[in-house]
């Protein structure tokens, strides 16, 4: 100090980032696409709220599952959107899934030494009219896969689908193989399975569930008539479909 | 990095009907370096308890020979065979005597309990490295792939599976879960005991 005494030296520090919960999960079948998400958003210990979406509709075939620091995810997915409102403008049709995460990818990595920081999970259904799902990193590292678990629960689910998806460990019947894509109500029931044992053993995941159901066009979807708690979010009949399904997940 | 995770490893534990299993992967490392795929944690207490010993591989040694010596006074002492349930309180007690410089293992163990009419109930338990014990009903799972075998054996295991259908239960559990898991692996035992026989089936896996 100017009078000769001594202080200590003192620091200051802002944290930009936090951590708010919550487990999301997509599964690519042959001609559809199941995105879902818990509805849960915690700091800490504490609860914010019961009811956070985080999973997104993007296009007519397109969802964004966005899991990690959620006021980073909201302004992601809000851009996301933004981007793709401008391309239907300039090109008077909807950006294709395959564009989608390389959008994504750019978008990511425009960010990438002050991240948003979040786990993307991008499905929908392509161009030829297969099922897809991506998955990226926080800075824009991307893959198409047929199964992806992202989030707090991460490590409780992916092992789980491993086996249940790519039956990994498992030995097909002499003169059989095992299937590459699994039929809509079985993966419908390995997510619902997949969210109960995450919520039941991680205090992250819980409260709510929401499954979006992309049908790539002309698909029945007869599979879908005995789900409880449906709701058609498509405007048109004729071209994909997309469906939500909420359910209750145990809130404590 | 944790010296719990040192050296790798992990054990479960499961309860089927009229029969218990336990399995553990067989790698022993130095951080992220395999030095052995044939270091055993599951140890033969008596003739039907099974313990595993996941965490600090010299502990596991030690513990299991601390185990042994104090099992033998009691079988000495008392002229019978310790009950699972029992020693789980002697493991308990043998770790809580560390209190303030613990051994850094997290004990699994799996039984069949003699009741009072004679016959065998099977019996799971578990503890942290300190000695709290956790008497679970389904399973338990130790070691540094614990969260992937949570997360597997909740969406595998239900009540009462005969022990053909414990063994592959236990077994697809392990596998999955480890495989996943960059310190367990390495090769995978699996112990299923009934109240007349144990049967040990050594599993062939991924080896990377």
């Amino acid at each position: 100090m100017p009078d000769g005494s001594y202080e200590r030296p003192q620091q200051r520090q802002f944290n930009p980032y936090s951590e708010n919960g919550g487990t999301i999960l997509a599964i690519a079948g042959a001609d559809f696409s199941v995105i879902a998400g818990d509805t849960r958003q915690s700091e800490g210990y504490s609860i914010q709220t019961r009811y956070a979406p985080k999973v997104f509709r993007l296009t007519e075939r397109a969802v964004l599952a966005v899991n990690g620091f959620a006021a980073d995810g909201n302004m992601f997915v809000k851009k996301v959107k933004q981007r793709l409102e401008w391309y239907r403008h300039a090109h008077a049709k909807d950006m294709p899934l395959r564009a989608i995460a390389r959008l994504i990818q750019t978008m990511l990595y425009a960010q990438r030494f002050f991240p948003y920081y979040v786990y993307n999970i991008l499905g929908g259904i392509e161009e030829d009219g297969t099922g897809a799902v991506y998955s990226f990193d926080p800075v824009g590292s991307y893959e198409r896969e047929a199964c992806r678990a992202a989030g707090a629960a991460q490590s409780l689910v992916q092992p789980f689908l491993d086996n249940q998806i790519y039956f990994k460990n498992q030995t097909p019947a002499p003169g059989t193989n095992h299937p590459t894509h699994l039929p809509l109500p079985d993966v419908l029931s390995i997510v619902i399975d997949s969210f109960t044992s995450a919520t039941e053993r991680h205090i992250e995941v819980g409260d709510g569930l929401e499954i979006y159901v992309v049908l790539a066009k002309g698909r029945s979807t007869q599979e879908l008539a005995s789900i409880g708690g449906l709701q058609e979010l498509s405007t048109r009949a004729e071209g994909d479909r997309m469906f939500v399904i909420r359910r209750d997940l145990k809130k404590d | 990095m944790s010296i719990m995770q040192y050296n790798g490893g992990s054990v479960i534990a499961m309860v089927g009907k009229d029969c218990v299993a336990i399995a553990s992967d067989l790698r022993l490392g130095n951080q992220s370096l395999g030095i052995s795929s044939n270091f055993e944690k599951i140890f033969a207490m008596t003739e039907r308890t099974y313990v595993g010993l996941p965490g600090l591989a010299t502990d596991v040694t030690t513990l299991h020979e601390q185990l042994r010596y104090r099992l033998n006074m009691y079988t000495i002492k008392e002229e019978r065979t310790m009950e699972p349930e029992t020693f789980i309180h002697l493991v308990s007690s043998t770790l809580y005597e560390k209190r303030w410089g613990p051994y850094f293992i997290e004990p699994v163990l799996a039984g069949m309990q003699k009741t009072p009419s004679g016959a065998f109930r099977p019996f799971v338990a578990s503890t942290d490295l300190i000695g709290c014990i956790n008497f679970a009903k389904d399973f338990v799972v130790a070691g540094t792939a614990s969260e992937k075998l949570f997360g597997v054996a909740e969406g595998l295991w239900e009540p009462d599976l005969e022990p053909e259908d414990l063994f592959e239960t236990i077994s697809q559990t392990l596998l999955n879960a480890v495989d996943r898991d960059a310190y367990s692996g390495w090769g995978a035992v699996v112990h299923v005991i009934t109240k007349d026989k144990v049967v040990k089936r050594t599993l062939k896996g991924r080896m990377d």
